[in-house]
């Protein structure tokens, strides 16, 4: 478990805009996706994925149905609104800049000081 | 509409609160479900597998808490739960909740009751179609001021009827006494002679038959009459055949041609049962000096009340230089119904209640507000607990204010009853006869008006008077009151201040309501105690009015009064007895042109009026009115004889302010009589308690036989059997002729003074009310600063300091506070006491008794509510006060 990190505070909601704009899911299917696209790396903690879903469907950048899930199950699937989308558009650059600037920022050499 | 749409997702997450946690239930359920079936299949056991996912899962019941929380129903839910918390706080201090809304009941339920007639009588319309546009005509005299309610002249009125183009109809009316016969017995019905669209133009139409044609309201075809639904069921049994019908009116035979609901009034004319048309005489219609009746209008659609008086006034103006002799300086005013009714109905009084029990109101909010405070800092210690327990700021100031605001809740709902009771008793208090001048008859209700007015300032206070302990309570600091070891919570000292400030103005406050109070109360006793000139002790009256028919002739009614009298005075309990064309306090009287004689007569615009009576010999004497000057009616005043007057002191002292009167010639009346003066009596009031001197004089009925006449009798008793006795004794003589209620003088004086009673009785209320409050608050803060002194006074104590200076001490600033509480309030009932001015009777607004004894009063009360913190203070025992530490 060691090479699994903690996500950190405010990206959840990232996460979960980015699993749920890849198809509908349950709540679930939310966790094993990201699970599956940060290829095991992130672990969310289970219980606290719910009040984020219930607080992005509050935001409207998610809205919530009812379906029947792959065992046959009732569920309520997510999935993004447009809102959710522009959203998450936003938030990926956000990351991306954020990202390559600490990048950057850690690559520093004494010299370039 | 977004009011409307989040008021709307409001309700259905409330009523589908179930659904949503149901399903929210499910949701997590499955995911726990379908991870335990995950790692079943890696292998792990069934249980083991569903206890992991548990385990992973994490805080089960807090994640559902946070999921409730973001989705928004989480306020609502709060707010339920901090309504049942506070319940059960308010329950758990029983004492301190009763005395709250106990305070609260008696603020909001005088409003209540005041406030359900400000609405009846000033916000509700008058109960006809469209009655802001009936407007009412007013004689006015440009140069000496006065206004009657009655039209300028017959002429003037058919004039302007005539050249109006404002009004769609003007109606004209005279309230009226009929003597009803025939049919059971005589009886002295209360109505109105009424222009024949009289009906029409109010709106109202009847139930049975119909009103009035105009060709009935002409001399000759005039002897139809319509009923009221009272009169048709009580004398008529409700003969569904009355219409064509024939009844006996002053003796003649009129034919009933409709009847009016029950519902139907007029409160300018006072209660009425049987109306007749008016049916103006050639000789009246052109009188353009005099009117008998008063007269309204309904606007046309469009004109406005300014636009009509505009009209009017030039339409005046152009009569008055048509007619200098009769119409200079007189015009005629165009005011609005509702007002003139507003008027009767005691307006002023009214607004004037309405704005003390809103006083009344602030210094009970106050009061509370000020026991909330208290209970604050009582509760610093749970509210400390409760902020490390993890409840924010604003969870513990929502708390607070949801105590507060079910606190005055209950004190509405507890005000609305008492508002009820109180709303009962005031129409209890106006007599029936008073009530006919009311809207609707004085009938007031607790509607949905008044109620929602209730509970709204009850909520309203709530929230304003709950913000300041709820405030102080959320300041709660997280340690300081938990390391206190002997639960003695400080008070903060802004929380001291606050409550200092509230209960200065509560003070002040009441000081301005009973000065108020007072001021108005004094007014009323000084009126009463005042002698009417009269003595009304012992006196019963009987009023009666002959009809022409029968007593055309001035022997017929001369006999009639004083067979009358002779049979009256052989009563056994009569001490004496006397007749008058009209009584004191009777609701009706003469007036007549007077002017000395053989001074120079002054031009018709300055001649002046006088109260004319015509009296029997023994009138005065039963009446007890007191002869000044030279002699009473004796047999000399004969039929026959030269003409004989008496006169009051006010017009003695007019007419003739440097000479002697007795002697001297009086010219009265349109016949221009001349009668010799041969005596003066003292003033009496005749309508109201509280007028002022007027010219009065009198005539001898037996020369001047009078068709309305008021019997009185001095008599040892004037139990029911009297009255009977007395109307027998009429009947006797008569027994076709009706006779009003046989009643003590005193019955009728209280009658007419009824509204100043029912004021002052309120006023008392009010009073006592303010100062117990007032009291309550004094005491309520020294009490509790003594409390939390009681360490500090030990300590004071044990260092030497004797109990009167302990005393001293606290009283002191309680007397401290009452001072400035009083300076303020007297300065403002400086201001508040001058719109009580038309209200006052031989009492000046500033009158220097009522406030300085409202001030010392203060003083007292003060000191007395302070005496016993005081002594509680003086009481402390330096060893337990400071082992409390």
């Amino acid at each position: 478990m060691d090479n699994q990190a903690q996500i950190l505070p405010g990206t959840l909601d990232l996460l979960i805009l980015k699993a749920v704009s890849l198809g509908p899911l349950h709540g679930y299917g939310v966790l094993l996706r990201i699970e599956q696209i940060s290829r095991g790396a992130l672990l969310v903690e289970q219980g606290a994925l719910y009040p984020a879903l219930y607080r992005l469907v509050r935001q409207g950048l998610l809205k919530a149905k009812w379906g029947v899930s792959d065992n046959n199950r009732r569920a309520k699937f997510y999935e993004l609104t447009a809102g959710g989308r522009k959203r998450l558009r936003e938030e990926e650059d956000g990351w991306n800049r954020l990202a390559a600037a600490i990048g950057s920022a850690l690559k520093a050499r004494p010299e370039e000081v | 509409m977004s009011f409307l749409h989040s008021f709307r997702t409001l309700v259905s997450s409330l009523f589908h609160r179930s659904k949503v946690e149901r399903e929210m239930e499910e949701e997590l359920r499955a995911h726990i479900e379908d991870r335990a079936a995950d790692l079943e299949r890696t292998g792990v056991s069934k249980t083991e597998a569903e206890r992991r996912a548990r385990i992973e899962f994490g805080g089960y019941q807090r994640f559902k808490e946070e999921c409730r929380e973001v989705s928004g129903t989480h306020f609502l839910e709060a707010l339920l739960q901090d309504l049942r918390f506070g319940m059960r706080m308010l329950g758990k201090s029983p004492g301190f909740t009763a005395a709250a809304i106990m305070t609260l009941a008696l603020g909001i339920g005088a409003n209540t009751a005041i406030f359900s007639y400000v609405d009846a009588w000033l916000i509700k319309p008058l109960p006809y179609p469209q009655a802001e546009k009936l407007m009412v005509f007013l004689a006015h005299d440009r140069k000496k001021g006065w206004t009657n309610n009655s039209v300028t002249s017959t002429a003037d009125f058919l004039e302007f009827q005539h050249l109006n183009t404002s009004f769609a109809e003007t109606a004209a009316w005279a309230g009226w006494n009929f003597n009803l016969t025939g049919d059971g017995p005589p009886a002295f019905v209360e109505g109105g002679r009424v222009s024949w669209n009289y009906f029409e133009t109010l709106g109202a139409s009847p139930i049975l038959g119909r009103t009035f044609t105009a060709e009935e309201d002409k001399p000759g075809g005039d002897h139809v009459a319509v009923l009221g639904q009272g009169l048709w069921q009580s004398r008529f049994a409700g003969d569904p055949g009355i219409v064509g019908r024939t009844i006996k009116i002053d003796d003649e035979t009129y034919t009933v041609v409709g009847v009016m609901p029950g519902t139907f009034q007029f409160p300018l004319m006072g209660i009425a049962n049987l109306w007749t048309p008016m049916a103006l005489s050639d000789k009246e219609t052109a009188d353009r000096n005099s009117s008998w009746f008063s007269a309204f209008g309904r606007l046309k659609p469009g004109i406005t009340q300014r636009k009509a008086a505009a009209e009017s006034e030039a339409i005046f103006a152009r009569l008055e230089k048509e007619y200098p002799q009769t119409n200079t300086n007189v015009t005629s005013e165009v005011r609005s119904m509702i007002e003139e009714i507003g008027k009767n109905e005691g307006t002023t009084q009214v607004m004037i209640c309405f704005w003390i029990v809103a006083l009344i109101l602030l210094i009970a909010c106050a009061n509370v507000a000020n026991l909330m405070l208290v209970r604050a800092t009582r509760r610093v210690k749970e509210f400390a607990v409760r902020r490390a327990l993890g409840a924010t700021k604003g969870r513990l100031a929502r708390q607070v204010l949801c105590e507060s605001l079910l606190l005055f809740f209950f004190g509405g709902v507890a005000g609305a009853l008492f508002g009820a009771w109180g709303m009962k008793w005031i129409q209890s208090a106006i007599p029936d006869r008073v009530r006919g001048y009311l809207v609707n008859y004085g009938e007031v209700n607790l509607d949905f008006t008044t109620l929602g007015f209730t509970l709204g300032i009850a909520l309203l206070c709530g929230l304003v008077f709950g913000l300041a302990p709820a405030f102080e309570g959320s300041r709660a600091d997280l340690n300081a009151p938990l390391k206190e070891s002997s639960g003695q919570a400080s008070e903060s000292g802004r929380g001291a201040r606050l409550r200092r400030i509230f209960v200065g103005a509560e003070i002040a406050l009441a000081v301005v309501v009973l000065i108020c109070t007072t001021l108005l109360v004094r007014s009323f006793l000084i009126s009463v105690r005042s002698s009417p000139g009269f003595n009304p002790a012992n006196v019963m009256v009987a009023q009666l009015q002959l009809p022409k028919t029968r007593y055309r002739q001035e022997e017929t009614m001369r006999n009639f009064t004083e067979q009358v009298l002779e049979r009256i005075r052989a009563l056994p309990q009569v001490v004496s007895a006397g007749a008058a064309s009209s009584v004191p306090f009777g609701g009706f009287g003469q007036v007549a042109l007077i002017a000395a004689v053989g001074k120079t007569v002054p031009k018709a615009e300055e001649r002046r009026a006088a109260r004319f009576t015509v009296v029997s010999a023994d009138y005065f004497s039963t009446m007890q009115i007191g002869l000044i000057r030279g002699r009473g009616f004796t047999s000399e005043d004969a039929p026959g004889s030269s003409p004989s007057a008496i006169i009051n002191q006010t017009l003695a002292r007019q007419l003739w302010p440097n000479e002697d009167p007795i002697g001297q010639k009086i010219q009265y009346g349109e016949q221009h009589n001349i009668a010799t003066i041969v005596g003066i009596v003292t003033d009496i009031k005749m309508f109201q308690l509280r007028a002022r001197p007027e010219r009065q004089m009198y005539v001898s009925l037996t020369q001047f036989p009078s068709p309305t006449l008021g019997f009185v009798a001095r008599t040892a008793d004037h139990s029911t059997e009297m009255a009977t006795a007395i109307r027998d004794e009429i009947w006797a003589v008569d027994r076709d002729q009706p006779v009003s209620a046989v009643e003590p003088l005193h019955t009728l004086i209280m009658v007419t003074d009824a509204g100043n009673l029912v004021l002052t009785e309120l006023m008392v209320f009010f009073g006592v009310i303010a100062t117990l409050l007032g009291a309550i608050g004094i005491y309520g803060v020294m009490a509790h600063q003594v409390q939390q002194r009681t360490h500090e006074i030990g300590i004071r104590v044990a260092l030497g300091a004797s109990p009167v200076q302990i005393v001293r001490m606290v009283l002191g600033q309680g007397m401290k506070l009452a001072g400035i509480g009083v300076v303020v309030g007297i300065a403002a009932a400086l201001g508040a006491a001058r719109s009580l001015a038309s209200l006052l009777y031989s009492v000046t607004p500033n009158d220097p008794l009522t406030f300085t004894s409202v001030a010392l009063l203060f003083g007292l009360v003060a000191a007395a509510a302070g005496y016993l913190p005081a002594r509680r203070a003086m009481r402390v025992d330096p060893v337990v006060a400071l082992r409390h530490e």
